[in-house]
């Protein structure tokens, strides 16, 4: 008898909506137009072209009208990656950064060419505006903190840390020093569920993504305040005032703006209805699983809300992967490539979960077209898949317990990270 | 008590169904992915995420544990060393002779033994067959398109005795997918990977370059002497090679020979020319599954994998050279390359070609 054989799955439940979101249908519909029907380059002199141009510019103005800024401070870029590169590229040859240590791997990979301090994290992954005051030195002209973070869906105090940034720029004022210090927020994550109004956060650069809040990939922005001088990193034709060059991406603008729009309105009646649904997935695997580890911060206002980052200690989260997508459920690993490669994640490993905890984790992100129907299939499966591999190792009770009680310890030392207890 | 089987598992079609195979078997089976080259740019993809996850994949679907083993170091010392010493001679050697002889059927092998594995299995197209005496012999596989022997000639002989090849009886490489499909592993539509188990989808040219200093040197006239061009590396050039060699037009031409230690790459136009033939072939470096060395006498050759099966008379000398006359002249073989030597379908052993030169 062969063992395996195709069978195709009861239902299939995507929660994985950190990774990538569908295209909403209302975004897909407002860039119709402009793939055949007005496909014009804007730049063309001919009158048909303009309504290329005026739709691509009326995107630009809802999108800087959305995140309360003026339409000639937003570039548009191909995607989050390029917006964060674009920041950085504002700092001169001996500039200074300042970064978290679980920021997003192109923040780091940016920051890792440039002299720089990497500021550790709470257990929880919040960090400590303190630290950044402490890491800020004469030469640093970049701090870069992401909103939110995509892995445990830690919510960082933007804001604060815009207090102490700009202490250190009326410092340097006073003393006549000339050289800037910005601060740069990666918010591509959070744009779903939090404010991205960039005068609330009193950050001087944001970088935003419509890849995640349902509209199209490799569509992003770089807001920068109008003092921020930026250098170009991709150079030809002169588009975007010279910043970014190469034929507009009129399509993916503007589904990016209705993108953001929907997200904006919808905010107030989505974040509840995903926090609900997140909460009742996370009760019902902390009711299951007692020894499993919930990571990131306990209180729901200081994570995202569609967000359940989870590790069942002593099992391997590639294999309930698949296990699960043979079931028709797609959830996450965190970072897949960190995962693959066997190295425990740059997230999880800042947060001090030991490598046994973290080789478990899976990151379940929940998303607009997530049902409760659909959570309660994840759950049982989840719950079917987990305890299937808890005895396949032939694992006790206890066992997994003292492996995921070494990590809370740890948290109850670190003060803040949450165990399997109910909310 | 089933026997503990430690199958090397790649995520590729044969492999996968080796595994689901020995399962269904009854063996006490743990797969292996082996972890032989990683080397990690920056900012560049983890390459082997993909290969790993269906390994993952087909583990989670049969059912049965997948461990990661890392092999990098002895990968590092025996193959990639080996490959680019010979390179920078001007040979075209074969790695994944040396990785069979060093890695899947020696560093893996052993590790596996020592772990408590009563047997190993990869996903090989070959068979092996148990004698009276007690010892085993390697046969070439039953699809004889798809026949690895070729790459296995180096391996120590004894080891045959505790290794399994549960694809070598397949007669196809359709069937093996078919039966992959059937067993819903998820792997049946991936390309074939021949034995590649190299830099992947980097290309050797680009390895090359990145190892070797490059530099530029004349491509000249076999029969004249003229120089009718410039290469970029004579180490990039290989023995009967006709494209790369970027001369603007003009007739083809054919790589003659190498000389890597002046730089020049000699070629020809004359498809015909006699540097471009051989009747024999020197072999070096010779090694007898059976460890006793045959006698002489007329026996298949094969030099390349998959190549033409040629009866010839093969010379062993006693030491570790062998000369194999052939009964007709055939291409030149690039020196590097393994010549393995068959009595009907039994793989004896082989060598690595080591001559003739072509004389002027």
């Amino acid at each position: 008898m062969p063992v395996g054989g195709p069978n195709a799955p009861q239902r299939e439940v995507y929660l994985d909506f950190a990774a990538a979101t569908p295209v909403d249908r209302r975004v897909l519909a407002a860039m119709q137009p402009y793939w055949s029907a007005c496909f014009y380059n804007p730049s063309a002199p001919y009158a048909p072209a303009r309504g290329a141009r005026d739709a691509y510019e009326r995107a630009r103005s809802s999108l800087a009208r959305l995140i309360g800024a003026r339409p000639d401070c937003v570039v548009l870029t191909a995607g989050a990656t390029e917006a964060n590169n674009l920041a950085f590229a504002t700092l001169s040859e001996d500039g200074h950064v300042v970064v978290d240590a679980i920021e997003h791997e192109s923040v780091l990979a940016c920051a890792a060419s440039h002299p720089r301090k990497t500021v550790l994290v709470a257990p929880d992954g919040r960090v400590d505006p303190e630290d950044i005051r402490r890491a800020i030195r004469p030469k640093t002209e970049l701090v870069s903190v992401e909103l939110a973070n995509g892995e445990i869906g830690t919510i960082q105090p933007v804001r604060q840390i815009a207090c102490i940034v700009a202490q250190e720029r009326a410092r340097r004022l006073a003393a006549g020093q000339d050289r800037p210090i910005w601060l740069h927020t990666d918010a591509s994550q959070a744009a779903g569920a939090l404010s991205v109004e960039v005068s609330s956060l009193n950050c001087d650069l944001m970088t935003l993504s419509a890849a995640k809040i349902y509209g199209p990939k490799q569509v992003g922005l770089l807001w920068a305040a109008d003092d921020v001088r930026l250098r170009p990193l991709i150079v030809g034709g002169g588009q975007e005032s010279g910043l970014r060059s190469g034929t507009e991406n009129v399509a993916g603008v503007v589904g990016f703006a209705q993108a953001l729009e929907l997200a904006t309105r919808m905010r107030a009646e989505e974040v509840p209805e995903l926090r609900r649904l997140r909460n009742l997935l996370q009760r019902r695997l902390a009711e299951e699983f007692p020894w499993a580890v919930f990571s990131g911060p306990r209180q729901d206002k200081l994570r995202l809300p569609g967000l359940l980052h989870v590790s069942f200690p002593l099992l391997d989260a590639r294999r309930l992967v698949i296990s699960l997508e043979r079931r028709g459920v797609y959830v996450g690993t965190g970072s897949a490539c960190a995962a693959s490669r066997m190295r425990s994640s740059h997230v999880l490993d800042a947060i001090g979960v030991p490598r046994q905890v973290a080789q478990g984790s899976l990151r379940i992100t929940i998303g607009r077209p997530t049902t409760e129907e659909d959570i309660r299939y994840a759950a049982d499966q989840i719950s079917e898949v987990v305890s299937g591999e808890v005895r396949r190792c032939g694992l006790t009770d206890r066992q997994l317990t003292e492996a995921g009680r070494a990590s809370y310890n740890d948290a109850v030392l670190g003060g803040s990270r949450q165990t399997g207890g109910l909310l | 008590m089933s026997a503990r089987v430690f199958v090397g598992l790649s995520g590729g079609v044969d492999s996968s169904l080796a595994c689901a195979l020995l399962v269904e078997q009854g063996y006490d089976v743990t797969a292996i992915y082996m972890r032989n080259w990683s080397r990690d740019l920056p900012g560049f993809r983890c390459p082997w995420a993909n290969d790993l996850a269906d390994a993952e994949r087909v583990a989670v679907t049969v059912g049965c544990d997948l461990l990661v083993w890392d092999f990098e170091k002895e990968y590092k010392s025996t193959v990639v060393d080996y490959l680019v010493d010979s390179y920078r001679r001007g040979w075209t050697p074969n790695p994944d002779v040396m990785c069979n002889q060093t890695v899947k059927f020696g560093a893996f092998a052993e590790r596996a033994f020592a772990q408590g594995a009563d047997l190993i299995a990869t996903g090989h197209y070959a068979r092996t067959r148990q004698l009276a005496s007690g010892a085993t012999e390697l046969l070439r596989a039953k699809d004889e398109h798809k026949d690895q022997t070729y790459f296995l000639w180096r391996v120590p002989g004894e080891t045959f005795k505790r290794v399994l090849f549960p694809v070598g009886d397949f007669a196809n490489k359709k069937e093996v997918r078919a039966a992959c499909a059937a067993r819903g592993l998820g792997v049946e539509g991936k390309p074939d990977s021949d034995g590649i188990c190299f830099v992947g989808p980097v290309g050797i040219r680009t390895f090359l370059l990145d190892s070797l200093k490059q530099r530029a040197g004349d491509i000249v006239e076999w029969e004249t002497g003229r120089v009718l061009g410039r290469h970029d590396g004579a180490f990039l050039f290989t023995v009967g090679q006709r494209r790369g060699l970027d001369l603007g037009g003009g007739p083809a031409r054919y790589v003659v020979d190498v000389d890597t230690k002046a730089n020049i790459v000699y070629v020809t136009s004359d498809p015909q020319s006699p540097a471009l033939w051989t009747d024999r072939l020197q072999l070096a470096d010779a090694h007898w599954l059976s460890r006793k060395v045959p006698a002489a006498g007329r026996y298949l050759v094969r030099s390349r994998h998959t190549g033409k099966l040629r009866e010839a008379l093969v010379k062993p000398d006693g030491t570790s050279s062998v000369e194999v006359i052939l009964p007709q002249a055939m291409k030149r073989v690039a020196c590097g390359q393994s010549a393995v030597i068959y009595d009907g379908e039994v793989c004896l052993g082989g060598g690595i070609v080591c001559g003739p030169e072509p004389v002027h």
